[in-house]
């Protein structure tokens, strides 16, 4: 475990875990775990994914500041998962990842998700929270240009990303339950998770609408004052 | 002989990968009936039999889930009932019943899991895989509680100045708002403090070290290579198909081979370990406390 501190073993583990691990993964899908290998190899794809990513932001240099303000953001994003039925967690991810870039909104998605759970419980929905909230983050830092200037791109994309994240997880319900993806237990599952899918996007694009202009004015003063 | 929770981390990780890794992918009932009973004794093990959050939900949980399988899926031989011109078959129920008991013991392992891998146990693992992560981690976790109580600070003496008042949701969202944004001003400038007190004590001149009251001794190791090997005992009946069962159209199983009995054997072991090793601790401790 020790060896892992070590810097090129790291590097190491950058090529190690697409090309090596994954693959591996899916063999031990096909092999041991059969009855169930699609959720396997899906939970397993997804928490490889997430260690990817960390391998490659723990390779990169990172000044105190914007680590910092990262870490900020994700407390704001978890302790405002305490408010009962409308959730901004997604939209501090998306004007994070929108004001700080993509690495940055990935890092407080994935981070947002893994510390809330310690107060809503961890189970095997962990990695998919963490990957689906982080590339709600990722996408919205690659287009920050268009969500920066258009607020009515910004407030579909808010929507768009809550009824993604609850469709992700979804499926993550579905083939675990079941096995293999099954499109009548997807429907149900849909229809159960409708009211949750409802409150994800709606309060995305309230606190969006509310938000994103003041939490965006704040950053970009961080961002003059201090240099980040 | 003592609890898992004072094993180190790593060998308590790895115990719960095993136990859990496997009773979430199998779909063989006779595991699943073992992970269910170990996952159910361990729980009742650390928190007694009236558990202060209830188990009731889970139950609800499960007999909720035991039937959506039967109600959307017809196929299966054997017809108990014809419902709303759709069959209800036998096999049908009992993988449902099985798919749900998988999810139930799951959800018990991690109730489990989260009673004893608390964030400093998480934070020395994640310390080792990635120093930078667990720092992330730990000031994230410090922080929360730390804005909760600065958003109530900012929030009276709001209410002191006479800012708004609670009287509609609309005023009262309002003033949430107030308090929020200033909680995120202040916040932004206290982590720029923290990071620069970070920078003049040396952050990023070298690696990171970090403390850890965890050892990794020899009952650790102990521990960790016995869940391996039950855990590879297990993964070998499953491999080679000795532990197959078929649900559909008719309910077929494998033979009982002996490479079958060694897997159901060593599973048995390795969901009831943590609950013969708290027994063992209590035990212990009644022994020593009746002496003095």
């Amino acid at each position: 475990m020790i060896a892992i501190e070590n810097a090129r073993i790291r590097r190491a583990l950058k090529i190690i875990i697409p090309f090596a691990a994954i693959p591996f993964t899916v063999l031990l899908g096909g092999t041991v775990f059969s009855a169930r290998s699609y959720a396997f190899v899906s939970l397993a794809v997804a928490a490889l994914s997430v260690a990817l990513f960390i391998s490659g932001f723990e390779k990169k240099q990172t000044g105190a500041r914007r680590l910092v303000i990262v870490t900020v953001l994700i407390a704001l994003a978890c302790a405002g998962r305490f408010i009962p039925l409308i959730k901004p967690v997604a939209s501090i991810v998306i004007i994070s990842g929108i004001y700080l870039g993509g690495e940055a909104g990935f890092l407080t998605g994935a981070f947002s998700a893994l510390i809330s759970d310690f107060y809503f419980g961890q189970g095997p929905w962990t990695p998919f929270q963490m990957l689906a909230w982080g590339l709600v983050g990722l996408f919205a830092g690659l287009s920050s240009g268009v969500l920066k200037k258009s607020r009515a791109a910004l407030l579909v994309y808010g929507a768009l990303a809550g009824a993604a994240y609850s469709a992700i997880m979804d499926v993550w319900t579905v083939l675990w339950y079941n096995g293999a993806f099954d499109i009548k237990l997807y429907i149900a599952a849909l229809g159960t998770a409708a009211p949750y899918t409802v409150s994800y996007a709606a309060s995305n694009v309230i606190f969006l609408w509310v938000l994103a202009r003041p939490f965006g004015q704040k950053l970009e003063r961080m961002h003059i004052k201090y240099g980040i | 002989m003592q609890g898992l929770a004072f094993y180190n981390p790593i060998a308590a990780a790895v115990y719960f990968i095993c136990a859990a890794g496997v009773a979430m992918f199998t779909m063989n009932p006779l595991l699943l009936a073992l992970s269910c009973a170990g996952a159910l004794s361990f729980d009742i093990a650390l928190r007694g039999l009236r558990g202060r959050q209830g188990r009731l939900p889970l139950f609800i949980l499960f007999a909720v889930m035991a039937l959506i399988n039967p109600l959307t899926h017809h196929n299966g031989a054997t017809v108990l009932f014809v419902m709303n011109d759709n069959p209800v078959t036998l096999e049908a129920f009992i993988y449902g019943l099985n798919a749900s008991a998988m999810i139930i013991g799951v959800l018990f392992w991690f109730r489990s899991f989260s009673r004893i891998m608390t964030s400093d146990r998480l934070l020395y693992l994640f310390g080792r895989l990635s120093p930078k992560a667990a720092l992330i981690l730990s000031m994230a976790l410090r922080y929360v509680p730390l804005f909760g109580r600065q958003a109530k600070r900012i929030n009276s003496a709001q209410k002191a100045l006479g800012l708004y008042k609670d009287d509609n949701a609309i005023d009262a969202l309002r003033g949430g708002l107030h308090v929020f944004s200033a909680l995120v001003t202040w916040a932004l400038e206290n982590g720029i403090t923290t990071a620069d007190s970070m920078s003049a004590r040396g952050y990023g001149v070298s690696r990171r070290t970090s403390y850890a009251p965890f050892r990794f001794g020899r009952a650790d190791a102990c521990l960790t290579l016995l869940c391996v090997l039950l855990a590879g005992a297990v993964c070998a009946g499953l491999a080679s198909g000795a532990l197959a069962f078929r649900y559909y159209p008719r309910i077929v199983s494998a033979p009982l081979s002996p490479l079958a009995c060694v897997s159901y054997a060593a599973y048995a072991c390795l969901a009831a370990l943590p609950t013969i090793l708290e027994i063992g601790e209590s035990l212990k401790w009644r022994c020593l406390k009746s002496k003095t």
